[in-house]
């Protein structure tokens, strides 16, 4: 490592991802960047955490994607930001006495603060997540949602849309107004971050 | 201290024709000084104002009043009933019947509320959702979050589904619950089998004590009720004169009353045993509760929270139950003026879009305050002028004339004093979507924060500090007040010689009432595509339009020196 980065903090791709270079991406190769995502210092990714039990043995029935699909531990969608800090795990369980990880699936404009712990199944779209939050493993969040700061949403969880949940555990608060819908595009805030 | 975000909240009109209000510690206003309402300086301060105050985005607007629309002004309409944690349409029908919980397996935990999962009983230790299709029972539910589960309260269950079906016939402990219904059948049967009975002080549940005084009450009224008379026989039979002239006696004395019921309705009594209803209390159940508390201790008593969300009163944590979710709404909303739909939602539980979204920011421009310079602290200092970029941005499609009013010092006890440097001006239109996208490569070029710390570009009374195609800024000059009541007795404001307590909570944070007029002239025909107007011919005709609120702006914290 250089003292200093000659060039600027963030690695922009093609598609329009800004990845700061002090970011830690483990297991690349099972991770899909829908573009113009925007991943800042310190966050992680566990792409590593891949499914190890066949999903064709399990309940959900067998199809010819599934060795493609089995192969991606994180899906993430566009214009989604993660700040400082934050981590991205695959959940992880036990089936019949074999543990093993499943995707954690992220849709398009998803804010995730710094320093928030992920570990849902799925994050639907348009979802704010605040700074210090868990989402406990296979929760399943909708879109619309906003998640005050210092949440910890308990496994499981499901989280309708337009909904406003905080507290430990975290419960329903609040109740998204037809106001603030478009507040939740992140387009804006893609645009804002750069190298200089 | 946090730092503070400026904010600016829109005063919905459905409160201007109260009463006048007034601050903490000021007499009753006198009928006398109450002069015209227009006239009036809106205080942010009176308690009154909180009801009033909403952020933007909070708000609709209805196009047929050309009005602010706020939640009190609305009227809420389900359109969609659901459960928040399977995510299931309930019928309106069946929440009419059933209730408003979810009947299907959505449980919550009795302790934390977090929702709670099945598991088998031979698997609990690895918890987690399981899978519990492959696993035979009994199964618990458990509480991934703080671990409770039901075998604390000694419940387990035969199957992993249904759970709302088999928790309805188990008690607390494993016992299976009779209900009402087949607790009267067997009660009938007993009687008739040995003529001493349960007995007239067994002791009953909570749903069975009211199930047993609801029938007796209503075959008391029905019987009392005369069949003609006043033909009032279902609800709540407020008809009935046993009703009535109960009630009376309640008014009267209990002379009239029991005059009453003795002449005219003999047949109407109180419940007298435990089949009617009647529970008689005993110190022997004071006892009881006394030992168990000495007994479980205070970690075996629930909480005050963990009481009010059980359907009966309970006090110990061994008595808790698990509860279903309460439902959920989706709701369209109508203007209470002209009852036009200005929201609704797409009535499947999954959809998130909307049939019809009029909401305010799409109508009356947004207003954001930030500072000129960058200050070293977030907080304001006492007697210093600082300068504040004021922006408004207008949603519509027409260039719109706006006119911004504020007092020459904010109303309350510490008084800054506030000046706009140009408080009437023009925006540009604000053109679609579309056309912003294409914009994108070509930014607006912005005056720099170097370039105005410069002084190159100063701030001039009657002129526009910056113009956006859609969004002007205007400089407001703010001498935020001085926090100190103490003094010499000549420096002081009436306000304070009037009052001198200590500083209260949030009185430290500057607020500016902002009187807001936007005009502006819209096409007639177009405003009305759809219908009416088709066949008017003068397109050309320009209709004038005028929108005037109340806004309040927080600019800040001023340090107390
Ligand atoms: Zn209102
Ligand atoms: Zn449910
Ligand atoms: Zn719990
Ligand atoms: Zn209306």
């Amino acid at each position: 490592m250089s003292k200093k980065p000659a060039k600027g903090e963030y690695i922009e791709t093609d598609t329009g991802n800004k990845v700061s270079r002090k970011c830690q991406i483990i297991g690349t190769t099972n991770i899909i960047l829908g573009g113009k995502t925007v991943i800042q210092a310190e966050v992680i990714i566990r792409g590593d955490l891949l499914r190890s039990v066949p999903s064709s043995s399990s309940s959900i029935n067998p199809s010819p994607n599934d060795k493609q699909q089995s192969a991606v531990a994180v899906a993430i969608g566009r214009y989604c930001f993660f700040s400082r800090g934050c981590a991205l795990r695959p959940p992880g369980r036990s089936t019949k006495g074999v543990f093993s990880h499943y995707p954690l699936k992220i849709s398009d404009h998803v804010f995730v603060g710094p320093g928030s712990v992920i570990e849902a199944a799925i994050l639907g779209s348009h979802v704010h997540i605040g700074a210090g939050v868990v989402v406990g493993k296979f929760a399943i969040i909708k879109d619309y949602v906003k998640v005050l700061d210092g949440a910890i949403i308990p496994a499981n969880m499901v989280i309708p849309s337009f909904s406003i949940v905080g507290g430990r555990p975290a419960r329903i608060v609040g109740e998204i107004a037809e106001g603030e819908v478009d507040g939740f595009d992140l387009r804006d805030l893609w645009r804002s971050i750069g190298n200089n | 201290m946090t730092s503070f975000t400026p904010y600016t909240y829109f005063q919905c009109p459905c409160t201007e024709n109260s009463t006048s209000s007034r601050t903490f510690g000021e007499d009753l206003p006198s009928p006398t000084s109450d002069t015209s309402e227009d006239d009036r300086t809106f205080d942010p301060r009176a308690p009154r104002a909180a009801y009033s105050l909403h952020p933007l985005e909070h708000l609709l607007y209805c196009e047929d009043c050309h009005q602010i629309r706020c939640h009190r002004c609305v009227l809420d309409e389900i359109v969609t009933w659901y459960c928040p944690n399977c995510l299931f349409e309930v019928p309106s029908s069946s929440v009419k019947s059933e209730g408003n919980r979810c009947t299907r397996s959505c449980f919550q935990c009795p302790v934390c509320t977090a929702s709670l999962s099945v598991s088998s009983v031979a698997l609990a230790q690895t918890g987690l959702g399981a899978d519990i299709s492959a696993q035979a029972g009994p199964y618990v539910l458990n509480c991934t979050y703080c671990q409770w589960s039901s075998k604390e309260i000694g419940i387990q269950l035969e199957k992993p589904n249904g759970i709302y079906a088999q928790l309805s016939k188990v008690k607390n402990g494993g016992e299976p619950y009779i209900s009402a219904k087949d607790r009267r059948r067997e009660d009938r049967r007993d009687i008739s089998e040995s003529p001493k009975g349960p007995g007239p002080n067994e002791t009953l549940d909570a749903d069975s004590q009211f199930e047993n005084l609801k029938s007796f009450y209503q075959s008391q009224l029905a019987d009392s009720a005369p069949s003609g008379g006043m033909g009032f026989m279902g609800g709540y039979g407020y008809g009935s004169p046993g009703a009535l002239s109960r009630i009376m006696g309640l008014y009267t004395g209990s002379s009239f009353g029991d005059k009453k019921r003795e002449s005219k309705n003999g047949n109407m009594r109180e419940v007298c045993d435990s089949s009617e209803g009647l529970q008689l209390t005993s110190t022997k159940d004071d006892q009881c509760a006394i030992t168990r508390i000495q007994r479980v201790g205070w970690e075996g008593t629930a909480s005050t929270a963990q009481q009010k969300e059980q359907a009966q009163s309970v006090r110990f944590m061994d008595d808790l139950r698990p509860f279903s979710h309460l439902l959920r709404t989706k709701r369209s909303k109508r203007c209470r003026a002209c009852r036009h739909i200005l929201s609704k939602p797409e009535s499947k539980v999954q959809n998130t879009r909307f049939r019809i979204r009029l909401v305010a920011r799409n109508y009356i421009p947004a207003i954001t305050i930030q500072p000129l310079q960058q200050a070293p602290t977030s907080l304001l200092t006492p007697m210093k002028p600082v300068q504040f970029v004021l922006t408004v941005k207008n949603p519509l499609f027409e260039s719109v004339r706006v006119n911004i009013a504020t007092p020459a010092s904010t109303p309350g006890r510490f008084a800054s004093k506030v000046t706009v440097l140009c408080p009437q001006f023009e925006i540009g239109a604000s053109t679609d979507m579309f056309d912003e996208a294409l914009r994108e490569g070509g930014k607006e070029k912005r005056r720099t924060k170097a370039e105005a710390s410069e002084g190159q570009l100063q701030a001039e009374a009657g002129k526009i500090w910056e113009r956006g195609r859609n969004w002007v800024s205007v400089v407001v000059e703010i001498v935020p007040a001085s926090l100190r009541t103490d003094g010499p007795e000549f420096m002081k404001s009436q306000q304070i010689q009037k009052d001198d307590g200590p500083l209260r909570e949030d009185e430290d944070v500057l607020e500016i009432p902002v009187f807001v007029r936007v005009e502006w002239e819209t096409d007639a025909a177009h405003e009305e595509s759809g219908g009416l107007a088709a066949g008017n011919k003068e397109k050309e005709l320009k209709e004038k339009r005028e929108l005037a609120y109340w806004c309040v702006i927080g600019v800040g914290r001023i340090a107390q020196d």
